[in-house]
């Protein structure tokens, strides 16, 4: 049959025939050879490095000032996961979610690569010279300002001190985005000396904090996590722990995690503070402040309950706030004073140097700028434009200063306003080192040559003075003539720099701050501020993005906020009974204005738990680029942008910020608020608050299972297992036989909900280490997001009362596993060694899985992400496959590291220890609340973990026999009955 | 008319989806095709002349074998190792002694084409001697033995365990040229597995696990 005849007479039959042969032709001689692969190996291989191992280098995490000890994991070249270093003395092996996130930040292929001179690409001679030059030209008269944010480095600040020695009219001013001045110069009134305090919570049995948010953003919250949750483990034998109060006006992290939380507005502080400092003052016998205390809005038994607990743990407790009023920190620090608290819960000798920023310097360039005194700005490590407000009269002011430097890594706000920009290593690609906290001196060392041609700030400030020296050669020398003597090391120089690089960080004494006595006569009883109905205004930063810096890293704009659940926005948070008032539902445009006349316009988040005359928005949005996102996650018929065009990722709220009582306030009273017409939708993670089923939804007869279970410190002393709920038994024991008889290991999970804040590294780090993708704003709001952790986070109580329990959930990896049962192609089956295998290749993608999964932890790829940035694709790890559309995945208790650790094991032939596998969500941790081990080891931690009376597993009466467990919250609080999150109380749905 | 029209578009339609299909498969590979696969690589190399006839154990080139995931090709200046003395055939080199010593000369310095490779991918010149207007590449040296990207095989494991290279290479100390000798499809993977679990290696019990996440996560 020829091929007119085919077109003219063939049958259909003899037509498919035809065409079902051509078609297994063309499949088979498609088939018939792989493509070529090639393999490029080393010219020289270096010494130590083997391709395919990871190489841990430790380092010190560059994300925020907090300087926590890193471990960067470094394979074939590329640094890709990082890690806590567990040796490092304040963060103590956890990381949080900006530090998790620095390798996609460095691999951002837009990232400048290249000096900028007037907004033109350069060459560093160039601008080396042309810069030189300028400065040369400077007179004696003109003023050269150096801006930068904290600068913990002990190196930095001497090469910027030894840079502007060499200018008369020189000046050091530090711009925090998110400022603790008023604590610093509150210490100088009462302390004579200029110093943030090191806080150690794991000295305080009582902590009452203002507002401070120091499990989620204030300060150092790593190194504040794992001090706080060594007071958070009460045993059997020894039922204590430590009592925490919070008092705030918004729903932070930290009071999400308090044993009694009171709503208390900003401006209401002082009046509590002031009855607290009389109350305590009287009792130590000490002079009491000035004045007279103004009215309290809080009850006369909690203010007497709060100073009874204060006073009994004089010394042990711990009274905090992130005001930046000074007259509220002086109270504080009487407080601390009376109770004792210096020495033992607060160091002043060996001071924090997180914060250093003095807003009334900031305020006096601001000033200066705009007065045309200013001959040369250079700006590193902050956004000055984005940070501070009058962004318009500030930029104007920096149009006419003739010498502009900036050494941000991109083209930022500040930055296109910039003469020269003369971009900085990224973190990991730099020498440098970090004194968080005196006395305890980190280094940071590169992993990998820079991607682009980028040079180290040290580097570029020493051609500047003429000197062609590397950072490498101006940190050593700093070290070898400051550091090491410090030190007292007895050992040779090499031998003290080879050990400082390879554990990270040394310890070096400083010289104790030299403080005065008391100045009782600087604490006065603030005026009394009647209340009024107009709303204020709380700018607080979220976890994930603390300041414009980390905008452009995706993993942290779809981190969901472990209190509102939402990703890619900022938004204005009112309390439900507020927006009642007003007739406002989330997601409506909401117009807020200051008193000074700023205005945002954002949509409304209705946040039970909230001051009902406060108002809360997230700093760090509105970053200049991040339009870039508009098009990031799947492109599909339906697909709506994650960034609206002409907009940004959220609004910037820094215009909103105030200079007032000698800092930026980032509280503000008389603020109005409006509705507007319009809306825009916020992406969340989670919509239910509780655990209780709508009654409008709920089928008749419906159960409600305790997931999860809290109960109270005086009803643990009496019964360990108290909160365990009555179980129904509902006889499902003979569905799955135990066929499994998991011989060798059995692996296994504990999570203790006490000691878990809901700071969501664990997530970020998850993420890094499976290859999670990213899939934009729009998907999340279909609830599409990828995480294999998600973090639950549900109330109970009421407003004025509200207590919060987060609860990480991912893949239980049930012994009996309802997934397994229904997988037609057994694409999920069960391991020997008791995980849930989730087999990418074989899984066709029928989402039954995921429907009967009870725990919904499942995941499915309904599109092919995002990866075609070349660049970005070299954070990918190579331990893990990455997925493709149609397939479903989830938790698989990071498998590889099991594999990695047995194989390691058995090639030392030492036998498989506890501990010698850690899944990258219990490495990150910074609270040490998740423990993963052999539940077949009697001795494991995990198996005397799930011994604790306070273990429960979720839905464990189904007799799924989930592999994680959790042990239930204790609440340290008299009454005996904790709050039910899935039965009691008024529930907020 | 109208019918016919239809079929020509029908068949476009369909030559067109098998071009995309052809086109789409070329990526696949169906593992028990590979077996024979021999590919020409970059440098004539001799797997029978060094690991055969000169008995260097495959460890002192693939040194990752015991340690890593991957066995690892040498690094150029492995071949250094013996190739800064050997820079030709044995033969030849004893020839132009032999011709050098009876015109009671220095030898002249013979390098092979293939070893001219080598020292040209360490930039090396005549002598040796690291040249000045070049740069050190690597050798693009073909891989022979390809496993899908959501397979993990891990030769630490496999070489801890005492599986001779053999096992799964074929007898590459006889091959001129390395020539894919098994499959590697899943299946003969997991009979191997299945196999020593009651044979054990070398007289030894091991324990070879046939848990899906074993290669697959």
């Amino acid at each position: 049959m020829n091929y007119s005849e085919l077109l003219n007479h063939a049958s259909r039959r003899q037509f498919l025939e035809a065409a079902g042969f051509t078609m297994s032709l063309a499949a088979l001689s498609g088939c018939w050879r792989a493509p070529t692969v090639t393999a490029l190996p080393f010219v020289h291989q270096p010494e130590g490095v083997v391709p395919g191992r990871m190489m841990s280098y430790a380092s010190t995490c560059g994300g925020c000032p907090a300087g926590c000890g890193l471990l960067v994991g470094v394979r074939d070249g590329r640094p890709l996961k990082m890690e806590g270093n567990p040796e490092h003395p304040l963060s103590r092996g956890g990381l949080c979610a900006i530090g998790q996130a620095l390798p996609l930040g460095l691999y951002d292929s837009q990232r400048l690569a290249y000096p900028l001179r007037d907004g033109q690409q350069a060459t560093w001679d160039e601008v080396d010279g042309a810069i030189t030059k300028q400065l040369a030209a400077l007179g004696d008269d003109d003023a050269v300002v150096f801006v930068t944010s904290t600068v913990t480095s002990p190196t930095l600040q001497a090469t910027i001190d030894s840079f502007l020695k060499s200018f008369p009219g020189g000046r050091h001013v530090t711009l925090d985005a998110v400022s603790s001045s008023a604590i610093l110069d509150a210490h100088a009134e009462t302390h004579g000396a200029r110093l943030l305090p090191h806080y150690r919570f794991e000295q305080a049995k009582v902590i009452v904090s203002f507002g401070a948010d120091f499990l989620g953003a204030w300060i150092s919250p790593v190194e504040f996590m794992a001090a706080w949750r060594t007071q958070r483990t009460p045993t059997p034998d020894k039922p204590v722990m430590s009592h925490h109060v919070q008092l705030e006006g918004r729903m932070s992290l930290t009071g999400a995690n308090a044993d009694r939380r009171f709503r208390l507005a900003p401006s209401e502080y002082a009046a509590v503070l002031s009855h607290l400092a009389q109350d305590i003052g009287k009792r130590a016998g000490l002079e009491l402040p000035t004045g007279q205390p103004p009215k309290s809005p809080l009850a006369q038994s909690d203010l007497r309950d709060l100073g009874e607990r204060l006073w009994n743990a004089r010394g042990a407790s711990l009274v905090i706030s992130d005001s930046q009023s000074i007259a509220v920190q002086k109270l504080v620090n009487y407080l601390n004073h009376a109770l004792g608290n210096y020495g033992q819960t607060l160091d002043i000798e060996q001071p924090s140097r997180q914060r250093q920023a003095s807003d009334a310097d900031v305020a006096q360039l601001m000033a200066d700028l705009k007065a045309g005194k200013v001959a040369a700005l250079l700006v590193a490590g902050t956004d000055l434009t984005q940070n501070l407000p009058q962004r318009e009269e500030l930029a104007a002011a920096i149009k006419k200063v003739p010498l502009v430097i900036s050494f941000a890594e991109r083209a930022d706000d500040f930055g296109a306003l910039a003469h020269y920009i003369c971009p900085d290593n990224h973190p990991l690609e730099s020498w440098l080192d970090a004194e968080p906290v005196s006395g305890v001196v980190s280094l940071s060392q590169p992993t990998l040559q820079p991607l682009g041609q980028t040079r180290s700030i040290l580097e570029s400030l020493q051609r500047w003075q003429g000197r062609r020296v590397s950072a490498y050669d101006t940190l050593q020398a700093h070290w070898k003539d400051v550091i090491a003597k410090r030190a007292k090391t007895s050992s040779p120089f090499q031998v003290f720099w080879d050990q400082a690089v390879h554990n990270g960080f040394v310890e070096a004494t400083a010289a104790a701050a030299k403080t005065t006595d008391f100045q009782f006569d600087k604490v006065s009883f603030p005026e009394s501020q009647p209340a009024g109905e107009e709303f204020e205004l709380a700018l607080y930063s979220k976890i994930a993005l603390t300041d414009s810096r980390h905008a452009h890293n995706p993993w942290l704009q779809e981190l969901p906020d472990p209190v509102t659940k939402a990703t890619w926005d900022n938004y204005v948070c009112l309390s439900p009974a507020a927006a009642e008032a007003r007739g406002i539902v989330e997601g409506d445009l909401v117009k807020v204005t200051t008193a000074s006349g700023v205005s945002l316009e954002l949509p409304a988040m209705i946040q039970v738990g909230q001051h009902d005359r406060v108002l809360a928005v997230a700093l760090g949005y509105g970053v200049p680029g991040t339009d870039r996102f508009a098009k990031i996650g799947p492109q599909w018929l339906e697909a709506r942008p994650t960034v609206a065009p002409g907009e940004l990722v959220g609004q910037n709220a820094a215009p909103c910020i105030e200079y007032r009582d000698k800092a930026l306030q980032l509280a503000l009273t008389n603020v109005t608020l409006e509705k507007q017409p319009g809306r825009r939708d916020i992406a969340k993670t989670q919509r239910y608050p509780s655990l209780k089923v709508p009654a409008n939804v709920a089928p008749p007869g419906a159960e409600v299972r305790e997931a999860v279970q809290e109960t109270t410190l005086a009803a643990f002393a009496k019964d360990p297992h108290a909160g365990t709920p009555e179980v129904h038994d509902i006889g499902a024991g003979q569905l799955w036989p135990d066929d499994h008889p998991k011989l060798g290991h059995h692996w296994g999970m504990a999570i203790d909900l006490n000691c878990c804040t809901g700071c969501s590294a664990c997530l970020i780090a998850c993420q890094s280490e499976n290859n999670v993708p990213v899939v934009g704003k729009d998907e999340v709001r279909r609830e599409r997001e990828m995480h294999w952790i998600r973090i639950d986070r549900y109330y109970a109580g009421d407003d004025d009362d509200l207590q919060t329990v987060h609860q990480p959930m991912m893949c239980q990896h049930c012994d009996h596993a309802p997934c397994e049962t229904v997988c037609p192609v057994l694409a999920t089956v069960h391991g020997a060694e008791g995980l849930n295998e989730q087999v990418y290749n074989r899984c066709v993608g029928t989402r039954y899985c995921a429907n009967n999964c009870p725990y919904k932890v499942r995941r499915f790829n309904w599109f092919y992400y995002e990866r075609d940035d070349d660049l970005r694709n070299l954070v990918l790890n190579p331990d893990v496959t990455v997925r493709t559309r149609g397939v479903m995945e989830k938790c698989s208790m990071c498998v590889q590291r099991i594999e990695h650790a047995r194989i390691e094991a058995k090639r030392l032939g030492v036998p498989l220890a506890d501990g010698a596998i850690q899944t990258a969500c219990q490495q990150s941790c910074p609270s040490q609340a998740i423990i993963f081990g052999d539940m077949n080891d009697p001795e494991s931690r995990v198996s005397q973990a799930k011994l604790n009376p306070r273990r429960y597993g979720v839905l464990e009466e189904f007799n799924f026999q989930p592999s994680v467990s959790y042990q239930r919250v204790v609440r340290n609080r008299d009454e005996e009955i904790g709050e039910q999150h899935s039965t009691g109380g008024d529930h907020h749905a | 008319m109208q019918q016919r029209i239809i079929t020509v578009i029908l068949l476009i339609g369909i030559c067109f989806g098998f071009t995309m299909l052809v086109y789409g498969m070329m990526d696949w590979r169906l593992p028990d095709r590979e077996t024979g696969y021999s590919p020409e690589q970059p440098i004539d190399y001799s797997h029978r002349l060094h690991a055969g006839e000169l008995q260097i154990d495959c460890q002192f080139c693939h040194t990752g074998a015991k340690q890593s995931r991957y066995a690892g090709i040498p690094s150029s200046d492995v071949c250094m190792k013996c190739h800064s003395v050997v820079t030709s055939s044995f033969d030849v080199l004893q020839q132009e002694q032999e011709l050098a010593d009876s015109e009671q000369r220095k030898p002249q310095p013979i390098i092979s084409d293939k070893l001219r490779k080598l020292y040209d991918s360490l930039a090396l010149d005549q002598d040796l001697k690291p040249k000045e207007d070049a740069t050190a590449t690597s050798i693009p040296w073909t891989r022979v033995h390809n496993l899908p990207d959501f397979t993990y095989f891990n030769h630490s494991a496999h070489v801890s365990a005492g599986v001779t290279c053999q096992r799964c290479h074929g007898p590459v100390e006889s091959m001129e040229r390395v020539r894919q000798v098994e499959d590697l499809s899943m299946g003969w993977c997991v009979n191997c597995h299945r196999e020593v679990n009651k044979a054990g290696v070398n007289g030894q019990p091991v324990h070879a696990s046939t848990d899906c996440s074993t290669c697959h996560y």
